[in-house]
């Protein structure tokens, strides 16, 4: 009944009981032991002459305790609503108002209908802000207000339009110059003296929000956001004004997605990695290379996280295209330096892509064309508002191409490509929310009519997330991923074989955060399980003589418990300490060989073998990683900030080529093989100009490696059984300066960046064959000294856009021949030292430009072009130089990828 | 197996801009290592060891031999074997010296440079494995358009089949000799000439990773009809060696880093370190290898017909004066592809090219011993 009542209601009774002083001392005398909220509102209603205004469902879990005696109405409901975000008012005539969230505060001076509007708990309506501004909300019990200290204000963030959590949002208080970032959770907790205060609520794409509050102490303030109606899928995120100061970490860089998508395309696929290379200290070896290299680390060095499952391999096409298609993005943050102790197991970067999940309110879809792909996106509720859905797709139809083509080997030549995420979110309740997903990807690829590629990625996750209470939440994830790819070759002929290799791992993650007070506790745990086959040879047919052969399956625990507190010293100074302490477990059935340790490890010179049957622990790696940082704030718009962090990696990918190449395969540790270790130092200065619109930054970093390995000349690591024999070990420095200036919102956006960085490499074997230019330093296949990005986005209105940028950096290093000679009448080429020469200069500048068909964003089938032009000066930018026997001449070759400027037009509709 | 380079035409074409330009490389640095190239084989008179040093990229020659070095060859018996220089840096053992299978052999060389430091220089002892007999070598017309055009021209795969019952020889190393017989198309005194090439690229296969010791359709060379190989006669002989594991990975690497080039995945190119090094000085870079292998040979002949073959005196250059004494300022430069001085005033058709009027400039007129008519 009286549960029905709407806000409206409540609205009302506000307003009729706005001029009556607050009545707060009405008894109840009689037995409610046990009660429910509501039997327990019906009595006290025929028994107390009392009206109650509530939802059914704000009270629904409240349970009145034992009788004990008369207590006042309001010391009942304090015990009842502690915990809770409900708030009471009783005003003279019996009623009683619950609000959710905001608690009523009439004071009859000041009685006046524009101040005592109170804004509902949804904030789904403000267009005017001025009004919102001047109503105060009281948070907590307005008779606390009188007690010393600060207090904490806490709540979550929610999109308005999809009730995702919104993570990154700023939180900021003006006056005092303080403030916060929601977390992963879309919650945030920001300690203040108890007061009026001004909130602003500031997100990229999302409509900012002014509230006005009367702390009187603790108490929780939820927000929905609105997004802003820039004709662009953004439900997303960004660095934001203020977020640059806030960090703790030096070094980590939340992709702004709305940007992100206006960026200009390669082939007119939106692409993340491509997003990533823009960011200062994040470099490649060339186009169209997978992986790219952070901070002088090398591409194995970087997880690439999704929903905090490892993707393996992160590209199609062999590093044209990533593989993970930005429809289902939600927030990416790549750390480089400062990396939190929940994250490990590589040592330079961790780029964390949240997926997106779907809407909660409507069905919505979007589908696209572009020269090489086709792509759709369906969302929305299975149960409205409770549990959703969200499927991506994304497929190529590129073989046209090659139907075109003269060459008859390329005429019969394929490839393929797709790949699929698809995701279900179910709330169970406020407290507990479920969601699993699913990743497929698949490529393929048939060259001529023999060699045939194909790999696959895989991933399942299942998350929980649970609120313990406000303070204290928790996800649980449980992921299994699995890459494998098969080459197949000679295809008809007795020598027929099939090529695979797989890893697949389970993991466990377990994150907790826990507010309280001034410090942010975050603890966990994460266990992986491996399981890797390094390679299989096996016959293709029946008629093949090939031997089948399988080494040996590679299996591994990789366990790390953590904790990190960030602590607010005072106005001025923040930390975050944190260890990880990691762990590495290789298990048997393993046959190790023993080396004379006099000699290079060969064939020749192997002494014995010892073997570890199934389940014992053929070797145990582990160690402590620690992680600080600390944040001084300088002024109201500067900070600085100094970073340490220390990370192990167990797992590496074998290759021998300068970018990731298709039969590269992964390799756990073992007892030759050890986990490399990174040391970063960082320090960053982050100023705020122009009014906080344009943020500066300068970041500098030292950083030592350890353990990395590189290989003996030439070596095959294909179906290399004892790869110990091949290696060399390898340590490596970096450092370098990271200037950027950016205006990241606004109708015209830009950043200028540029980075200074070296790295090197030096071999630290003994044996000849281990030892690299001599054992000295030699620069690394990544070290691009001078590294220049700008871009430029202007929004010209709702339906056109323009985005530009612009990159110039130094060439790689490369290793040139220095003699040449004969052998049994083969002229070979001898190279010397070892990346001691430079490719030229890259430099590049793309365009694109989008219309939105239509401005209204139901109108169905709303379509939105794209136009790109990639590398618009049609500079032929050398990938790589190499060189060849030309009649007993040795000739050199500058190859170039893209060799002039490619456009191309994208077109998606929305449904 | 390794499609590194079709990625390569995957990459042209998608995106139709990939591009290759050609340039000299340039570097200025010293690298005169030594180039050691031994071969004991269980044959007698074919054990040579050859010693040169590394050309700089700018030079143009050959090779500079190694000369006056000591090079000795011992088994595992404590035999010792020495080389005598034959001719400038190669080193020969006494002709009726062979290997035996099941022996190892170890070289070493000593330096002996007037003046200068002087370094010795010794292999790793290698073992002689057994070697089966190749067994058929055979070969198939194949249609060839290296452009556009729709005129047939015929080339010639050639393929071999080896096997080794007794599955001793796990690794197989290859290399072949060309001869051919070819004629200028005048009535010169030189005119049929026989000329000898030797195989230029790497030939290895891993039997061990067969269940059967078994080697079906190997593609040994592919004779373009633009060469003129196929004109009258050719003839090839197969040596196959069998070689070490160390041996089979050192060429193995060696065809990566000379031959997987070009695409976006090369592997670093690097030394490639044989099995020779200094002892006095081990971060010596020693190029080549010290290989100990049995070898079985076997020749084929080819002399079918082929259609579209490229003639290559077609572009000779040729004049026709009536007196040789008026263009006797070429200084002698010129050469008569055909005369007739019984008309007059007579008629003679020169030539400035050499190679034109007198087949031992590219070949030599001397039949080889071996080369059998009959076949």
């Amino acid at each position: 009944m009286r549960a029905k009542l709407k806000i409206l209601f409540i609205f009302l009774a506000l307003f009729y009981a706005s001029a009556a002083e607050a009545q707060q001392n009405i008894q109840i005398g009689w037995d409610y032991s046990g009660m429910s909220f509501t039997a327990f509102a019906a009595k006290a209603e025929s028994q107390d002459s009392l009206r109650f205004f509530y939802m059914d469902e704000w009270v629904s879990d409240i349970r009145l305790g034992e009788f004990k005696g008369p207590v006042l109405l309001s010391d009942l409901l304090d015990v009842l609503f502690r915990n809770k975000s409900l708030f009471y008012y009783i005003d003279d005539s019996g009623n009683v108002i619950i609000t959710m969230n905001f608690a009523i505060k009439i004071t009859g001076s000041e009685a006046s209908p524009g101040l005592n509007f109170i804004p509902s708990s949804n904030y789904s309506d403000q267009d005017n802000q001025k009004t919102s501004a001047s109503a105060y909300i009281n948070i907590g019990n307005p008779a606390d207000r009188n007690k010393p200290g600060n207090a904490i204000l806490t709540g979550y963030i929610t999109s308005s339009d999809t009730k995702e959590p919104v993570a990154g949002v700023t939180v900021f208080n003006q006056r005092l110059s303080s403030g916060t970032i929601s977390n992963q959770y879309g919650y945030y907790s920001l300690s203040m003296p108890r007061g009026s205060h001004q909130l602003q609520f500031t997100f990229v794409g999302m409509k900012e929000k002014m509230v006005n509050i009367n702390l009187n102490g603790p108490g929780e303030m939820n927000i929905d956001m609105n997004s802003t109606l820039i004709p662009l899928k953004e439900t997303v995120v960004s660095a934001d004004r203020n977020l640059v100061l806030k960090r703790y970490e030096v070094g980590a860089e939340k992709i702004n997605i709305t940007s992100f998508r206006l960026l200009p395309t390669s082939m007119g696929e939106s692409d993340i990695i491509k997003s990533v290379l823009l960011l200062p200290g994040v470099q490649t070896v060339g186009e169209g290379s997978a992986g790219f290299n952070v901070r002088g680390g090398s591409a194995d060095q970087n997880l690439i996280l999704m929903d905090g499952s490892p993707l393996y391999n992160t590209s199609h096409f062999f590093g044209f295209f990533s593989a993970v298609n930005s429809d289902i993005i939600k927030d990416v943050t790549l750390y480089k330096g400062g990396i939190p102790s929940r994250f490990g197991g590589r040592i330079s970067s961790i780029l964390d892509i949240s997926t997106r999940e779907g809407n909660l309110k409507q069905f919505k879809g979007n589908a696209g064309i572009s020269p090489i792909t086709t792509h759709f996106v369906v969302e929305g509720p299975i149960k409205k508002d409770t549990s959703s859905f969200i499927i991506t797709a994304r497929t190529t139809y590129s073989n046209w191409i090659f139907k075109l083509i003269d060459d008859p080997d390329l005429k019969k030549s394929r490839a393929f490509f797709y790949d699929i995420n698809a995701k279900y979110t179910y709330d169970i309740n406020r407290n507990n929310k479920l969601d699993f997903s699913g990743y497929l990807s698949h490529d393929s690829f048939r060259f001529s009519s023999d060699t045939v590629y194909s790999y696959d990625n895989s991933i399942l996750i299942a998350r929980w997330r649970h609120f313990f209470s406000s303070r204290f939440l928790s996800l649980v994830t449980l992921n299994n991923s699995n890459y494998r790819y098969d080459v197949s070759g000679e295809s008809g002929t007795t020598e027929a074989f099939i090529l695979s290799h797989r890893i697949n791992s389970t993991g466990l993650k377990a994150d907790f955060n826990y507010f309280l007070g001034r410090n942010e506790i975050n603890f966990g745990t994460d266990l992986t399980w491996y399981g890797v086959i390094p390679g299989s040879y096996k016959p293709a047919s029946d008629s093949s003589i090939v031997k089948s052969e399988t080494l040996a399956k590679e299996r591994a625990l990789e366990a790390a418990l953590y904790i990190d507190d960030k602590f607010v010293l005072n106005e001025y100074v923040s930390l975050n300490a944190g260890i990880r302490f990691s762990s590495f477990f290789a298990f048997g059935p393993e046959t190790l060989l023993l080396y004379d340790p006099e000699f290079t490890k060969s064939r020749s010179s192997v002494t014995d073998s010892v073997s570890y049957s199934a389940g014992h622990i053929s070797k145990l790696y582990g160690g402590p990683e620690f992680r600080f940082s600390m944040n001084f704030k300088l002024s109201n718009s500067s900070s600085l900030k100094i970073n340490y962090n220390r990370t192990r990696q167990y797992l590496h990918l074998l290759s021998n080529s300068a970018s990731i190449a298709p039969t590269d395969t992964w390799k756990l540790c073992d007892y030759y093989l050890k986990p490399q270790t990174g040391d970063q130092y960082a320090l960053g200065f982050y100023q705020m100009l122009h009014s906080r619109s344009v943020e500066a930054s300068a970041e500098i970093y030292y950083k030592s490696i350890h353990n990395m390995v590189d290989y003996k000349g030439g070596t095959s690591l294909v179906m290399n059984d004892n790869i110990e024999q091949s290696l060399v070990d390898v340590e490596g420095k970096a450092y370098g300066l990271e200037l950027m200036i950016k205006k990241p919102e606004g109708r015209v956006r830009w950043s200028l960046g540029y980075t200074f960085s070296r790295t090197f490499l030096r071999s630290t074997g003994k044996f000849n064959d281990e030892i690299i230019n001599k054992g000295k330093w030699f620069p690394a296949n990544f070290d691009r000294p001078n590294d220049l990005v700008v871009t430029f986005n202007y929004l010209l209105s709702r339906r056109f856009s323009f985005s530009t940028n612009y990159t110039w950096s130094t060439g790689r290093p490369i290793t040139y021949p220095v003699s040449s000679y004969y052998t049994n009448d083969i002229y070979i080429i001898y190279y010397s030292e070892r990346n001691k020469y430079r490719i030229p200069d890259y430099s590049r500048l793309d365009m694109s430009f989008r219309f939105s068909g239509s401005l209204r964003s139901h109108k169905l089938a709303n379509p939105n072009w794209t136009f790109s032009v990639f590398n618009l000066l049609g500079r032929q930018n050398v990938y790589s130089e190499y060189f060849n026997n030309i009649n007993n001449k040795v000739v050199g070759y500058k190859l170039s990828v893209f060799g002039k400027a490619i456009p191309s037009v994208t077109l998606s509709f929305d449904f | 197996m390794r499609p590194a380079r079709y990625i390569l035409f995957f990459a042209m074409m998608l995106f139709s801009g990939s591009c290759i330009t050609e340039f000299i490389p340039e570097t200025n640095e010293n690298a005169d290592m030594l180039v050691v190239e031994g071969l004991i084989t269980n044959k007698a008179g074919n054990n040579t060891v050859k010693l040169s040093k590394a050309l700089s990229l700018s030079s143009k020659t050959t090779g500079t031999p190694y000369t006056r070095c000591s090079v000795i060859i011992t088994d595992d018996l404590g035999n010792m074997t020495p080389l005598y220089e034959k001719s400038n840096g190669l080193y020969v053992t006494d002709s009726a010296f062979a290997g035996v299978v099941g022996r190892e052999y170890k070289l070493t060389i000593r330096t002996n440079n007037s003046g200068a430091s002087n370094y010795t220089y010794e292999s790793v002892p290698v073992k002689m494995v057994p070697v089966p007999p190749v067994d058929t070598i055979y070969y198939e017309k194949q249609q060839y358009n290296p452009g556009s055009d729709a005129f047939i021209r015929e080339g010639c795969q050639v393929w071999f089949d080896s096997h080794d019952p007794d599955n001793k020889c796990h690794f197989y190393r290859w290399d072949y000799s060309e001869t051919w017989m070819f004629q200028l198309p005048y009535y010169v005194p030189n005119n049929i000439c026989w000329i000898s090439a030797n195989s230029n690229v790497i030939n290895i296969k891993n039997a061990s990773i067969l269940t059967e010791n078994r080697i079906t359709g190997y593609p040994l060379i592919f004779i373009s009809p633009e060469s003129d190989r196929l004109s009258i006669k050719y003839s090839l002989l197969l040596n196959q060696y069998s070689i070490s594991e160390d041996e089979f990975e050192y060429w193995e690497k060696l065809k990566t880093i000379t031959d997987e080039v070009g695409s976006l995945y090369d592997v670093t190119p690097s030394f490639i370190p044989g099995n020779v090094t200094c002892i006095e000085d081990p971060t010596q870079d020693v190029l080549g290898y010290f290989s100990v292998s049995a070898v079985s040979s076997k020749r084929m002949y080819i002399s079918g017909r082929f259609r579209g073959l490229a003639y290559l005196y077609s572009q000779c250059p040729s004049d026709t004066v009536n007196d040789l004494n008026a263009v006797a300022d070429l200084n002698w430069k010129r050469w008569v592809i055909e005369s007739d001085e019984l008309v007059v005033p007579p008629i003679y058709i020169l030539t400035r090219i050499k190679g034109c009027a007198d087949c031992t400039v590219r070949g030599t007129k001397d039949k080889p011993l071996w080369w059998d008519d009959s076949k």
